[in-house]
Order: structure tokens, then sequence, then C-alpha cells
């Protein structure tokens, strides 16, 4: 873009020089020739054209239009006039946020350049993050550029000023005042912030006949239940995974998509360490339907309908006490009863967990699902109890608020609604008009003023009579505290885009208030903060720590109400299931509840099971789906609750039996550009009475096929040495459980690496549960382009890091193993032997590197790739790259054009900014730790470690030479860069054989 | 072998190579009419319809520049697939050619005058074909003179450790030689022509291209002395060319690729493949021109001969090669041969077996190896499976390799297929232009294997009427074809064997 010179007005008071005899003589001839660029002719279009010059002009046109084109685009650099404090072109600076996810709430550090967030990693010091991310939180960046975002408030579609939006608040509020809130509800996301609960605690006493309703689509409302069940009262139960020796996952996806998954995540990883010293590793066993993320790192998974897990929960229960030898309150042992008819082989499953978890004194963490009802979460708090776990492997902590959430209250609001009884909506945040439950979200855009408050225009924003558009978490002033209440300071890392307002300041204007976000944000902690000595002080520290120290809630104690619990489980008992099919409703891995939609990068993210994208599929067992007689990409009917839903099928190895697992969360209709026309909105099938599974289901062949975006089509490991494995108890007793590496010999002269340094990697598959953090940290931090469904049909994709899945066993209950898989950086590396033109080279310090303006695309490199980690730009995927998008863009890394080949470059980017602050240091080599990649610093298991070979005491060097370190196709002589540390299993002795 | 073939192939006299009691004067006027006739309307038509496929070609290679790679089936497991297969394809086709014009010059072997310049304009338009996928098959065409190492102020040489750098030597070398060769065996057929021409232009032009042949004894010394020469850098084309274009996968590291007996297996399917391509051209040819007495049938059954033995011999190495994995004990090998015969892509792989190994062995029949129909069919059937074999070896390789995760299937999209199909237009709209503009026959050649030609052979009906120039060449015949005689038994023998034991 050229910038035409600023229209300068002539200034009169100084002297006048002329510059010619015309100027002097003002003659016209000269100003007529100072406001044209081009002598007389060259510029004027020719008048009254002729054939003949018409010809002339076309031919000329299209010569030289030819001619223009090839050339390179003009960009105008314009330096700061007043820089910025602190701001060094060129040098990122990172600021620590926070953000609320999954009812808990990470602390995050946020690189930016020049003022534009670019790459969000965790904070090391928050409890929830240890520096760890999760895909949905490393995507968030993405979400902040999207162009799709409502950019003013709207009344009716209409676009209106925050002027109008203000005053339209503000008359709302005085009214609602005035009638002390009858007939007002709001709405609340699972929000996390103390000062938006304290807002709402003074709105309800301004106003006490309103009410406030919370509503998660995928929310902790069942956890909620099975607490106030327990005690009468909402404890959230808080668990220290490095406290449990033995873990059991009742249908809880506790890794992945339920609760505080990345600090799970992290002190679960910590404990299926086998070379840990101070701790042995764990033992995990997992009952579920759907085959989870979490379910594939169990050492014992028993496969299951969700809806008979309760019976298999009760009958554990009976075991754990009886082998304990420990006393469960009689109410509950009552209602227990006798002995549930489980059939042998699950029964003995049963009985060896019993007996493993009576064998620990407490050291265990049994975790329970939203998908299990209320009842059991219950017993489980009472088992818990019994058998010493409280305060060892479970804390139970106070809640945020005291609000209600869960299908029943928004259930009851709708009816509300529907009578008259609730006429003005607030939504603050969230879109109830699509993921509520299918009873409810038609009421919802019924309300006669409803006001949503939202990033986008979504189902809810389109039915709203005001739309206002709230500002992006990067961008606003706000706090959260997480699960166990440690306080963090949200704060915004760029203006906002759009104008937009946080929740906060938009109920500050509708109470009549004209403060702004900060002041809020303070105004809350000064008050309630009783550890805050100098108030300037710790706000400061909190805000660059990225979170009040000590904040944590204390542990609460609680009597167990153990009639109740007993009643529930009776009364669970009762409530038999409708029939033998039952749907399972997850998050979508892609979209979540629907607020992922227009995020490319998370649609192209493949599901951690399945590897498929850009969409959602009805997922059933291969027993099933045989029943039925169709195959992956057959189109089913599924029904429930009066609803059917047309799916594409899909067949996943390790579900249970007559389980259909359906995602929610796509086929938004009120969407970006990027969700559009995604996946097939099943919300119709969500009733809130079934609100996580729905009994008595229904599925059909619908006849039909579409094709499935899947990233990956074969699962089996072909008997190839890919992942190695071994149980906890073997690698004890003989640790090479590897084979040991052998030196083979090489035809040309190798290369030496012993002067400075050489780059390694080491991957821990026993910790890696496959959660693609990596991959999507990977992608924001590279430049990474999406491709698209229709890419990722033709196996384009352009992943750098991309998650291999192996199942291994029986087609119906096999084991599952993930494998990251990245370029490797082989040493003798076969793609640089191919190149012709030598784009792809190796570096002194061992890096395979991609040069990009020397490539020419003959592809020969990635053929001869054994990992086929090469991506090739088949199309000009950055060409029309949105302005909004380009500011995401990494400037540390290039942005590839058509036709060059890329992969993995060990983020090199971060190697040469650690290398250059050495040098400024005065150092030559860089310490161990210097240099964390962007996959290893998302990593909430600290699966990756990336590092100096060459200095024999790294971490890095540590796990490669240790006994489970081996090499990707060894016998190649590639002689790859990165280790993998063969996975250890710990299985139950007794249950070996089963 | 039948007993009429028997009798048809006495032993010691050998089947004219040219029927139809012509002279010499019949000869020129048979294939310089070609040339001075007015241009008749059915080489219009198909001139229209191979432009018309070049149109096509031209046009997928302007999407391809304009959008990318993308717009074919290619993906980021099989990163080569129709495009190598075309490549490889074509330079196969281009062997025959050499083949005949070198090798079987070098071996006298005197049935190859009448389809050696059909064949080497073959070989030059095969070629030509075969360059657009290297070129366009990068990704940033606009680069592509990278591959050169033209000096640059970057310093920068190609990686001469490429099997790619190395096609770009041995395709350009073949380029060169090949026009050279062709063009060097034209000037005195160029000088018949321009001695005919009745237009000024006509003779202006074709006396620049005959570079002022005037038929003397020094003009014929040099000349039979230069396309010795070239008949000898020719030779070691034949092998090379083929050889190092199966390096491109015989050195990597693929399983399926990585194979020592890719070499020789190249060198056989090309010639088996050229040969077949000669046939289906040749047959149509001589129909199409009255040409009969000058290609007989009794050429294109020694080429089918040839296409016989280099048939069985990618047979062989098709065998081998499962030897091989399975003796050599590596699992991804093995695994790589048997998802090639049993994996998703067997249909392509039976279909190459069938064409290429089953249906030349229809050829041992002498009914069949001289029946214009059937020799016709097969060597179409040859074609079709020489270029199932590459994409095999290139598709089947890639698409399941070391890694199950990346596992893919290729799929072509239309314009993989529009590419292909074009560079049929490319390779047909320039084989006619030759067929019309140039002497399709060597003239000079044929003329010198006619038994007038032959002073010894006075007994003969047609003596001493109109040898000129070519008594050397017609001695030298004369003395060998006492010591052959043996060829029609022999019937699966290749001629250069048959001929180098016979002298020996």
């Amino acid at each position: 873009m050229k910038r035409a010179p600023y229209p300068i007005e002539p200034d009169t008071s100084g002297k006048n020089y002329w510059r010619s005899v015309d100027e002097f003589e003002k003659s016209p001839s000269f100003a007529e020739d100072l406001k044209r660029e081009f002598p007389e002719g060259a510029a004027e279009p020719p008048q009254g054209t002729s054939r003949r010059e018409f010809l002339t002009i076309m031919g000329a046109s299209m010569a030289l239009g030819g001619l223009a084109a090839c050339r390179r685009p003009e960009e105008v650099i314009v330096p700061y006039t007043r820089a910025p404090e602190e701001v060094v072109p060129g040098r990122p600076l990172f600021f620590s946020t926070a953000m609320p996810i999954l009812g808990t709430a990470i602390g995050l550090v946020v690189e930016t350049h020049e003022g534009r967030p670019t790459k969000i990693e965790g904070n090391p010091r928050h409890p929830e993050s240890l520096g760890a991310t999760n895909s949905f939180v490393q995507a968030t960046v993405l979400d902040l550029y999207d162009p799709d975002r409502s950019q003013s408030p709207q009344e009716k579609g209409e676009a209106r000023t925050w002027d109008e939006a203000n005053a339209f608040l503000r008359k709302l509020g005085d009214d609602a005042k005035k009638k002390n809130g009858k007939g007002l509800a709001i709405l609340v996301e699972d929000h996390r912030s103390p000062t938006l609960a304290a807002q709402l605690d003074a709105l309800l006493k301004l106003m006490p006949d309103a009410r406030v309703v919370r509503y998660e689509a995928f929310g902790r409302d069942v956890e909620e239940e099975g607490a106030r069940i327990a005690f009468g009262k909402a404890l959230v139960p808080v668990y220290d995974f490095d406290a449990a020796d033995v873990v059991v996952s009742i249908d809880a996806d506790f890794l992945h998509n339920e609760g505080s998954v990345v600090k799970n995540m992290r002190a679960f990883a910590g404990r299926r360490n086998p070379d840990r010293k101070d701790k042995p590793m764990n033992r995990f066993y997992a009952i579920e339907s759907a085959f989870s993320v979490t379910g594939t790192s169990a050492d014992h998974r028993v496969r299951v309908q969700s809806q008979k897990i309760p019976a298999l929960a009760y009958a554990l229960a009976q075991e754990i006490a009886a082998a304990a030898k420990v006393e469960l309150p009689a109410e509950i042992t009552s209602s227990l009863g006798g002995a549930a008819a489980l059939d042998p082989q699950t029964a003995k499953m049963v009985k060896a967990i019993a007996g493993d978890v009576a064998k620990r004194n407490g050291a265990v963490a049994i975790v329970v699902g939203r998908k299990q009802p209320a009842a059991v979460h219950a017993l489980v708090h009472a088992v818990h109890r019994a058998i010493g776990a409280v305060g060892k492997t479970v804390k139970l902590v106070r809640p945020l608020d005291e609000i209600k959430s869960g299908p029943a209250e928004i259930g009851a609001l709708a009816k509300d609604i529907e009578s008259g009884k609730v006429d003005t909506l607030f939504v603050l945040g969230g879109n109830p008009v699509f993921n509520a439950p299918a009873d409810a979200r038609s009421a919802i855009a019924k309300a006669k003023t409803l006001i949503h408050v939202g990033t986008h225009v979504d189902e809810t924003g389109k039915a709203a009579t005001w739309h206002l558009n709230r500002a992006h978490t990067l961008e606003s002033w706000g706090d959260v505290r997480a699960e166990d209440g440690t306080g963090a300071i949200v704060q915004p890392l760029i203006a906002p885009m759009y104008g937009g307002k946080s929740d906060a300041e938009i109920l500050e204007i509708f109470l009549g208030g004209t403060r702004k976000g900060y002041d809020l944000v303070r105004a809350s902690w000064r008050g309630a903060q009783s550890l805050v000595a100098d108030f300037e002080r710790d706000f400061r520290r909190a805000l660059h720590d990225g979170l009040w120290k000590d904040s944590a809630f204390p542990a609460e104690t609680a009597d167990l109400d153990a009639s109740k619990v007993g009643a529930a489980i009776k009364a669970q008992k009762a409530a038999a299931p409708k029939g033998d099919i039952e749907i399972v409703f997850d998050p979508d891995p892609h979209a979540w509840d629907g607020r992922y939609a227009n995020n490319g990068w998370l649609q192209e993210t493949p599901d951690p099971m399945s590897k498929l994208t850009w969409g959602n599929v009805a997922s059933l067992s291969p027993k099933t789906a045989k029943g039925l007689g169709v195959a992956d990409g057959d189109l089913v009917n599924v029904s429930a609750n009066g609803a059917t839903v047309t799916l594409p099928a899909l067949v996943a190895p390790g579900q249970a039996d007559g389980t259909i697992l359906v995602t929610v969360g796509q086929g938004r209709s009120v969407v970006g550009r990027v969700g559009k026309n995604i996946g097939v909105d099943t919300g119709a099938l969500r009733a809130s009475a079934s609100f996580h599974v729905a009994d008595g289901a229904s599925i059909t062949k619908a006849g039909g096929t579409t094709k499935l975006s899947r990233t990956q089509e074969h699962f089996l490991t072909e008997g190839r040495p890919l992942v190695l494995e071994a149980s906890f108890a073997k690698y004890q007793e003989s640790p090479q459980v590897v084979p040991p590496p052998k030196k083979y010999l090489s035809l040309f002269e190798e290369r030496k690496y012993d002067k400075g340094h050489a780059w390694g990697m080491t991957i821990d598959l026993s910790a890696c549960i496959g959660c693609n953090a990596c991959s999507v940290a990977c992608q924001a931090e590279n430049n990474i382009p999406i491709v698209g469904a229709e890419g990722v049909q033709r196996s384009r994709e352009m992943h750098w890091l991309r998650m291999d899945r192996y199942f291994e066993g029986d087609l119906d209950n096999p084991t599952s193993v993930s494998q990251p898989m990245m370029c490797s950086h082989c040493e003798n590396a076969p793609c640089e032997e191919v190149c012709p033109v030598a784009a792809t080279t190796h570096s002194p310090e061992g890096l395979n590197e991609m040069t990009y303006n020397r490539c020419i695309g003959t592809k020969y490199c990635a053929n001869n790739c054994p990992f086929k980690v090469r991506r090739f730009n088949y199309h000009d995927y950055t060409k029309d790259t949105i302005e909004q998008h380009k500011m995401q863009m990494n400037p540390d890394v290039t942005v590839r054009s058509r036709g060059v080949m890329e992969k993995c470059t060990y983020c090199v980017q971060r190697i040469n900014r650690a290398k250059i602050s050495a040098k400024a240091e005065g150092r030559d080599r860089l310490r161990d730790g210097e240099v964390v990649t962007a996959c290893q610093a998302a990593c909430p298991a600290q699966a990756i470690h990336f590092g100096d070979l060459n200095d024999k005491q790294s971490e890095v060097a540590k796990r490669a030479e240790g006994p489970r370190g081996y090499k990707l196709l060894e016998e190649l002589n590639i002689r790859p860069r990165t280790t993998y540390l063969a996975k250890i299993k710990n299985p139950n002795p007794e249950l070996e054989g089963a | 072998m039948t007993t009429a073939a028997l009798q048809e192939d006495t032993p010691g006299k050998r089947a004219p190579l040219v029927l139809g009691h012509r002279d010499f004067n019949a000869v020129t006027e048979t294939v310089a009419g070609i040339v001075e006739k007015k241009t008749t309307p059915s080489w219009l038509v198909l001139l229209g319809l191979a432009v018309s496929v070049l149109l096509i070609l031209l046009g997928s290679l302007g999407k391809l520049v304009a959008e990318g790679l993308g717009i074919w089936g290619l993906n980021n497991t099989v990163f080569w697939a129709w495009d190598i297969t075309g490549f490889v394809f074509w330079i196969g086709i281009g062997h025959a050619g050499t083949l005949i014009s070198a090798i079987l010059f070098l071996f006298r072997q005197k049935w190859r005058t009448s389809i050696n310049r059909a064949a080497e304009a073959m070989t030059i338009f095969a070629v030509m074909s075969a360059a657009i996928y290297p070129v366009f098959h990068v990704g940033r065409v606009w680069f592509a003179y990278w591959l050169f190492p033209i000096p640059n102020q970057m310093s920068m040489w190609p990686n001469f450790k490429s099997p790619l750098l190395w096609d770009v030597f041995a395709i350009s070398t073949y380029a060169t030689v090949s026009i050279l060769f062709w063009y060097v065996g034209l000037v005195p057929d160029l000088a018949t022509l321009r001695d005919r021409a009745t237009t000024k232009v006509r003779s202006i032009v074709l006396g620049i291209f005959s570079l002022g042949w005037r038929g003397s004894h020094r003009n014929w010394l040099n000349y039979e002395k230069t396309y010795l020469i070239l008949a000898g850098l020719s030779t070691p084309l034949v092998l090379s060319v083929h050889t190092i274009v199966s390096f491109d996968f015989a050195v990597s590291i693929m399983p399926g690729w990585h194979t020592t007996i890719f070499p020789p297996y190249f060198v056989a399917g090309a010639i088996f493949s050229g040969f077949a391509m000669v046939v289906s051209l040749m047959v149509l040819a001589r129909k199409a021109y009255g040409l009969e007495g000058l290609i007989t049938i009794k050429h294109l059954e020694n080429m089918n001969k040839i296409i016989l033995l280099t048939g069985t011999m990618v047979g062989y190495a098709y065998a081998i090669e499962y030897f091989i994995a399975w003796y050599g004990g590596n699992e991804y090998e093995r695994f790589a041969f048997i998802n090639r015969a049993f994996g998703p892509y067997k249909w392509a792989y039976w279909t190459m077996w069938s064409c290429n190994v089953f249906s030349p062995q229809l050829f041992w029949f002498k009914r069949i190896r001289t029946s214009i129909p059937a020799m016709f069919v097969i060597s179409i059937f040859v074609n079709i499976g020489m270029w199932f074999e590459r994409f095999v070896i290139i598709v089947t390789s890639l698409h399941r390799d070391y890694i199950p995760s990346s596992w893919t299937y290729f799929r072509p999209s239309l314009f993989d297929i529009s590419t292909f199909l074009g560079s049929f237009g490319l390779f047909f709209t320039l084989f006619l232009l030759f067929l019309r503009f140039l002497p399709a026959v060597a003239i000079s050649e044929v003329k010198g294997v006619m038994p007038q030609a032959d002073p010894h052979a006075g007994h003969d009906d047609h003596g001493h009427d109109a040898h000129d120039d070519h008594h050397e060449e017609a001695s030298a015949k004369a003395d060998e074809s006492e010591d052959e005689g043996d060829e029609g038994e022999e019937a699966s023998d290749d001629a250069e064997k048959d001929e180098e034991e016979s002298r020996g």
C-alpha cells in the first residue's frame, strides 16, 4: 500500500520561495502542473475511443498490467514517533493474565509483539497451569482476532453506538430497580470472577426479585448436586493426583475435558513416571462407556454403558468397604442393597479394584464424571470419607458462589419465560439459544427483552433485542478464581479491538455505575482480600505474578448426610433405564459447546481418539455398528427425546456396546465464516431430563454416506516397533525394556557434533495421553495454516506436530496409545540427501533446517522422509489471510508461501532468541532449560523435553540416555535426534491375563 | 514353432527388408511424396484432434501455475503420483528410439532402417512430453531453473548428491544427443527434399537445414563417421538415462523404492514400452501413408520379438523383487510388496502383470506376432501396463510406508488426468507435424539395404540400375549376411545377442 502524502495547506506566514517562473507569475498552467503527477496526456483516459485506439490501449494495458502484477507488494514501515515504554520492535513482551475454563481458571503468560498478543503460554506460578495449557487455551488467541466477532452493540440487528447501548442499559437498570427486579433474570456462565460474583450479589440486594442462573452446557452441575446431597451444600472436590497411589475413574474424562484438566494432567503424569524415586507409579482404573482420552492411560479399563455404571459403582463401594474393612454409613449400605448382577469378568475387575484401593491406606482418588448421576457422586464422597482419602487426595473447598446451575435451573427459567414470569433476560455470555437443553432453548429466544452479551452475534445474539459486543478475555480487565480459590487478575493485552466491554463493565452500567473494568477489579480485591497489607504493592505483585499469593480457599469440613445419600441412591436405582441404547453427550472436541465453532485451529485439531476434524459424528462400538450394518461415514438416524438427528457414524473401538457418543457444539446456524455448514446440531437430542446421558434412545441406518475428514486412516501399528511398552513390574526387574541402541555403520564420514550444542528432544510416551495441546501450541507459534475440511480429506493438513493414535488388541476392547510425531532432525537426514537445490540442510548444532526461499518444491524430501512429517504448501494457504489474523502471526517465524515444503524446526526462533540473550550476557553456551519449545511449554504432562544432548547434565540428555529411550526406525541409521521413552504401564498383577 | 514359420525363415536366405519390387526412385517418391503432396484432410482432422488435446495440456498447466499443485490429487503422504509416473512413462517410451537408431545400428541390424527415423522422432517428442513433469511438478515453477548449476549471486550450487539433479543432467544430455543424432541422420534426406523443392522458400529453408549436402564421397564419409560416433555416444545413454531415472527411487530409503534391481529393470521396461509405442505408431503410419513395403511385417515381427523378450525380462524382475523382499528379511520391504499385490492398489498391480507379463507372451505364436490387429492391441496393452508399472512403483510404495498413521489412499484429481492426457496431445501434435513435414523413413538408409544396393547380388532381378554411394555399406551387409541366417529359428532371442553369437 502506497501512502499518499498528506495534503499540506500552504503556509503563508514565512518567506515565499518560488519554484519556477511560472509559479512566480502564478500562471494557471503551473497550478495545473502542480496537481498532476504525470505530464499532460499521460494520465488522461483517451476520449472517444476508436476501435484501433481501444485495441492499442487494451494491448498496452495487458502487457503493462502483467508487468505490474509481477511486482512484490509494497509495504510502508512506520516507526514510532513516540515510542511506547518498554516496547522494542522485534522483542516480545510477556504479561501474565488468566482465563476461566471448565469451571476453574488457568493462569497465563501471553507473548505480545508490538502490542499484539500472539501466543498464550501457561503461567508457571499458577497452580492450575504450572506453565502448561491445553488446546482450547492455546487457540483462544485466534478467537481474539476472529474477524467475525461482533463489532458494535446491536439493537434487533441494527448497529448502535455504545452511547446508545449505555442509555438503554441504564434505563433498563433503573426500571428494574423500580420493580425490585421483578421479571428480570440474569444468566451467567461459569465465569469464576469474584468481581462479577460480588456485582451479582449487589444486584440481588438492589433487586431482590431478580434471579441469577448459571448455565454451562458442560459444567459441573452434577458434581455440585452430588456435594449438595452428601453435605447439604455445594462443596467442590479438589483432587491431588500426586498423592493418589490408585486412581479410579468412574466415567470421568478428568485429564481432558472435565475439571482442572491441566493441573490434573501434571500431577497424574508425575505419578506415571516410572523413574520417580520419591513416589512409585500409580495404578489407574477407568470405568467408562466411550473410550476417552483419560481412558487411554488406564492400566485397566472397563467398558460399560454409562447407564449401567451406577450399578457397578454401587458394587465397587461395597467391595471397597469390605476389602478395606471400613464401614459405610448404614443408610448407604442398606441402599446399595445386595450384590448387583455383574458379569463375572466385571465382577472380578471390581473385586480387584477394591482390593487395590483397600491396600493404599487412603491414597486413592475416585473421580466421578458428569455423565454419572448425582447419587454416584454423593456415594463417592462417602467412600472417600470412609477410606480416609479426604484430606489426602481430595480436598473439599467452597464454591465461588451459591448460584445454582444445571439443566433443571435453565429449564425452570425457560418455563418462567414462557409463562411470562420473566420478561427480561440478561445473558451475560454464553449461547443458550444454541446449547441449552432442547426443551429450553426455544423458550430462551422468546424472552420479551433479551439482552445478549457476547463476542459474536450467535444464535442468542440474533434472537436478542440488544446484543452487546463483549470484550475478549485478552482485551479486558477482570479477575478469576481457580477451582481451589486461587485468585488471579485478568489484564488486557490489547485495547478492545471493536470497542467491546467486559461482563463486569456492562453490569456496572446496568447497575448505574460508571467505573471501568480496572477500577471494578481493584475495588473488588481491595475490599475482599484479607491478605492484603499494602494494596498497591500487592496488586502490582498479583499482576506481575499472575496470581494472588495464598489466596486458595481453605479446606472445608462438612458432615456427611448419609440418609440423603442413601435416599438418592435408592431414587437412582428406582429410575431404571428406559432401553438398551443410550446416548452419551460430550462437548465437541473442536467447538466445545459451540463457542469455538468459528476457530479454524480447533476445527482442524483432530479429535484425540477418532482423528476427526471439521464436523461431528455418532460414535458406535464396532459391534453396534456391525449390528446396524454401518461403516465409517454412513449416515444414521439417532433419536432421543422425541427428536431425530441424522449424523455420520464412526466406528470407535473400545466403546461400550449400545452406547452412542454424540458431541454437542457443531452445526451452528448463526456463526462466522469458518464454522458455517460444519457438522450437525445435535442439541435437539439433549433434554434437561436426560442431559448428559439419554437412555431409551434409538438408532437406525439412514442410508447415504458422507466423507469424514480424518487426519489418520490407519490405527494399527502392523506389528512395527513404533510405540514400545512394558509393565512397571518388568521395568523394575530390568529397566532395559527397549532394545539397546545399536551402532550402525555409515558409508559416509560421520558428522561430529561434539562441539557447541547438539539439540535434541525426548518424548515420554508414559506421560503423553494425546490431548493435542502441543499440536495447537505449535500451530500458534509457527504460523501454521489450516487447510479446511476438503484439505483434510485430501490428507493435506499442515500440522508440524501430529498426534498419532494406535489401537492394540481386541477390536471391541482395545488399548490405545498416542504418539506425538514431528520432525526428528535426523543426523543422517534422508531428506537432505535428495533435495536437488540444497534447500534443506543440516546446521552445525544438528538441526535439520528448511530454507523456504531456496525451496522449489520438488517434494522429494518428503517422499524420502520415513516419518512423513514434512508438509507441503499445495495451495497458497496464507495469501488470503485476513488482516486481523495477520496480527496473530508470530513475527519471528516466516509465513510460508505456496509451493514450498515446511516442517518442525525445533522452534529454531526460540533457540536463536535464547542465544541472543545469552550472548548479550556474555555467555557462549545456553543453560539447560533456557530454550523451551512451544510444544514442550504447552504439554500439561511434561512429556516433551528439549535441550542440549552435549550437556550430559541436561534433563534431555539424561532422559535420552535412560533405559527407556529408543529411536524410531533406528535400523535405517538415520539417527533421529528425537528419542521416545517407552510407555510403562502398571497393571494389577491379580488381573494379569484377564 | 510351427513348420510354416520354419519354412518361411529358411536359413541362409533372409526375408527382404523392402517389399514391393521397388527401385530407388520409388523409395524416394514414396517417402518424399508424403512431405511434398498436398495436406490430406485426414491429417488435418488428426492434427486438429491432437492440438485440441494439447490445448487441454496447456490449460491444465496454466491452472497449475496459477493455483498450485493443490489442483492435483497429491497429499502429504503421496507427494509424487501421476506426475512422476508420466515422466518415467514418457522417458521410457523414448528409449526405443535410441535403441533402434543407435544400438541396432552398431550391431548392423539392417532392418532398423525403415523405422529408425520415426523411432528417433518419437524419442525426442517423448522426452519433450516427459520434460513437462519434472518442470511443472515443482511447487515453484518459476524457480525451476535453480536445478541447473548456473553461477549466481548466492554462490549456491545445486546439491550434487541428489538423484533429481542427476536426472537433470541425464535428461538434458539425452535430449541433446537424441536431437543431434536425429538431425544428422536427416541431413541427406533433407538434401533430397531440397533438390526436389519446387518453391524458392522451400529450397532455401531446406538448403539451410541440409547444411550444404552435396552427396559427395567426402560428405558421405564424414556423415557415416559422425553418425557412427553419435551412435556410439547414444548407446550408453540408452542404459544410463533410465538407470539414473531409476536412481530417483533406488537411492531413496522408501521400502519398494530402495532396490538394487531397479537400473536393469527400468532399462528393460523402458525398451519394452518404447518398442510397444513404436509398434503402435508404425502400424498406424504405414497404413496411413502406404509404407507397407518399407515397414514390412518382418520389421514389426522383429520388434514384437523384442517386446516378448523385454516383457519377459520385466516379468522376471517383478518376480525377483518378491524373492528379494522375502529373502532380504526386511519387514518393511516385505510389507511393501505384499501390499502391492494384495493391498488397496492390487487392481493396479494386477493390471500391470496382465498387460506387461501375460499379454506379450502371446507373441510366442508367430500368427499373433505377425498379425497387425493383434500386435496393435498388445502394444497398447503394454503401454497401459508400463504406465501402471510406474504408478505401482511410485504410489503403492509411498501410500503405505514406515509409519502407519500417515497411510493414505491417493486419488487422482481431474487435473492429474487432464495433464497426462494432454501430454499425449503434445506428443501426437509433434509427431503429426513430423510425419507431414519431414521424411518419416530414412530414404538414404533404406536404399542401402535394398537388394539393388548389393553389388554381389547381380543375379537378382533388380540389378545394378541405381547403386551409387552405398556400395560400402551394401558390401558390408553382404559380408555379414552369409554368417547370419538363424535368426528366424530363435524367434525369442534378441537381435543383438544373436548377432554377437554368430560373430563369435
